[in-house]
């Protein structure tokens, strides 16, 4: 049998993909954190991409997206933050992620992504880069 | 070399059939060396025994090629032509040269199959790449039908140090109907799910059976990415259910996903997205993840199964 703690990393129902904002002040310039958890994939996306399109709307120098929560990532979401990054891209501004977990990290290395948007360790190495 | 003016076209694919190592040796080399002394970039992917060989046979010219281990680089087949473009993007604009030695006697029907195709595949994938490819096969060890096969996806053909066209190429390129082959069905024992919503129940059962079957976290977080990506397609590209089928061989775990859709690109997976595509992705993503993958499709719908070993290579992560 396969360890059940394992298990609970995927859970089913309500609340598959949860996001916060947050806006922080910074001496230099202030920065936005997007926190995004739990799974993202075809089935929500669409939540994400609503969530992203609003924050990038505000024109924000820096758009962070924290992804210490998110256990899993398929392509469709992915499509959603390359989407973002394009529209960052336009407005001169920078997108970058921050701490995902392996298995997302490896998805962004497969796919190339990690060389088109900047992927950091931390948030806080995300906002010293 | 350059006998007759089919060996002046740009892409030349040639099937090679050795019986020694002698005949490998001397033929692969000979092929090697006629691209280097002309100023080409060479690439050798073989088994890591025929690694040896020629680097032994080529001497100081073994610097001068890139050797791969096909044994890990042709592991899943449709993972070579996507690395096979790499090599000749990163040589843009010269003539390449490429040894692919991806069929040996002990790969299991299922990876015959499939090298067979990617086989195929070369010829639509690098038809107006500036190429020579060299593919040996060991007519000792392989079966009598491979080797039938092997003419049928090779325009040219070397052996007993012969050069010639193959009577059984055909164009435009077909791939050989062995190769599509209704899959042998999963056992009575395998397990079944249908879904058409949510996807989180099928990476949840996909991560349970892996860990189940003994695969370390980070082959079975691949393996539920892979079939995640496909199970998507289901709910992207269909109005119906999908259903997963999961299943253990001796050696591996077997997920299998069929739905309605219907893939027509032969190609699907086998080149890079650009990194700021917004698609193409999916399939991408399983063969590069995938130990195996088999793909049928047509009018009644796509199945796709996906192997992964239970022990892959120490090479592997």
């Amino acid at each position: 049998m396969a360890p059940t703690g394992l298990l609970v990393w995927y859970n089913t129902g309500v609340d598959l993909l949860t996001t916060s904002v947050a806006t922080v002040e910074s001496e230099g310039d202030p920065y936005t954190i997007v926190e995004v958890a739990g799974e993202a994939d075809v089935t929500n996306c669409d939540s994400l991409r609503e969530v992203l399109e609003a924050e990038v709307a505000k024109q924000p120098r820096t758009l962070i997206i924290d992804l210490s929560g998110l256990r899993f990532m398929d392509s469709s979401a992915l499509h959603v933050i390359l989407r973002a990054n394009r529209a960052m891209d336009r407005q001169g501004s920078v997108l970058a992620l921050a701490s995902p977990r392996e298995p997302v990290a490896k998805m962004l290395r497969l796919t190339a992504a990690d060389q088109l948007i900047p992927v950091y360790a931390s948030v806080r190495e995300a906002t010293a880069g | 070399m350059a006998d007759s003016a089919v060996l002046n076209r740009t892409f030349r694919h040639v099937g090679f059939f050795y019986r020694t190592e002698d005949e490998y040796a001397a033929a692969v080399t000979g092929f090697l060396r006629d691209g280097l002394a002309a100023g080409e970039p060479a690439l050798a992917a073989v088994p890591q025994a025929r690694i040896a060989l020629l680097r032994d046979a080529l001497g100081a010219d073994a610097a001068l090629v890139e050797f791969a281990d096909m044994a890990e680089m042709g592991r899943n087949p449709a993972r070579i032509i996507p690395r096979v473009l790499a090599f000749t993007r990163q040589h843009a604009g010269r003539r390449v040269r490429y040894v692919g030695e991806p069929i040996w006697a002990a790969r299991s029907d299922a990876e015959l199959r499939e090298a067979t195709r990617h086989e195929a595949l070369i010829n639509v994938a690098f038809a107006a790449a500036d190429a020579d490819i060299l593919c040996p096969y060991d007519t000792a060890g392989l079966a009598p039908a491979i080797i039938t096969d092997a003419m049928r996806t090779h325009p040219l053909l070397l052996s007993d140090g012969g050069h010639g066209t193959s009577p059984m190429y055909a164009v435009p390129p077909r791939i050989p109907s062995s190769c599509s082959l209704p899959l042998p069905a999963p056992p009575h024992d395998a397990m079944f799910h249908t879904y058409r919503t949510d996807l989180s129940e099928v990476r949840a059962l996909v991560l349970k059976h892996a860990r189940d079957a003994g695969l370390t976290d980070a082959r079975a977080s691949d393996l539920v990415l892979a079939v995640s990506e496909v199970a998507a397609n289901t709910l992207r590209h269909t109005q119906s259910q999908g259903t997963l089928t999961i299943w253990y061989e001796p050696d591996e775990i077997v997920c299998e996903i069929h739905d309605e859709g219907r893939i027509t690109d032969p190609l699907a997976g086998r080149r890079r997205p650009a990194p700021d595509a917004l698609g193409g992705h999916g399939l991408w993503l399983v063969h590069q993840l995938c130990d195996l993958v088999e793909l049928r499709s047509d009018e009644s719908g796509t199945t796709i199964r996906m192997h992964m070993l239970v022990q892959p290579p120490p090479t592997d992560g």
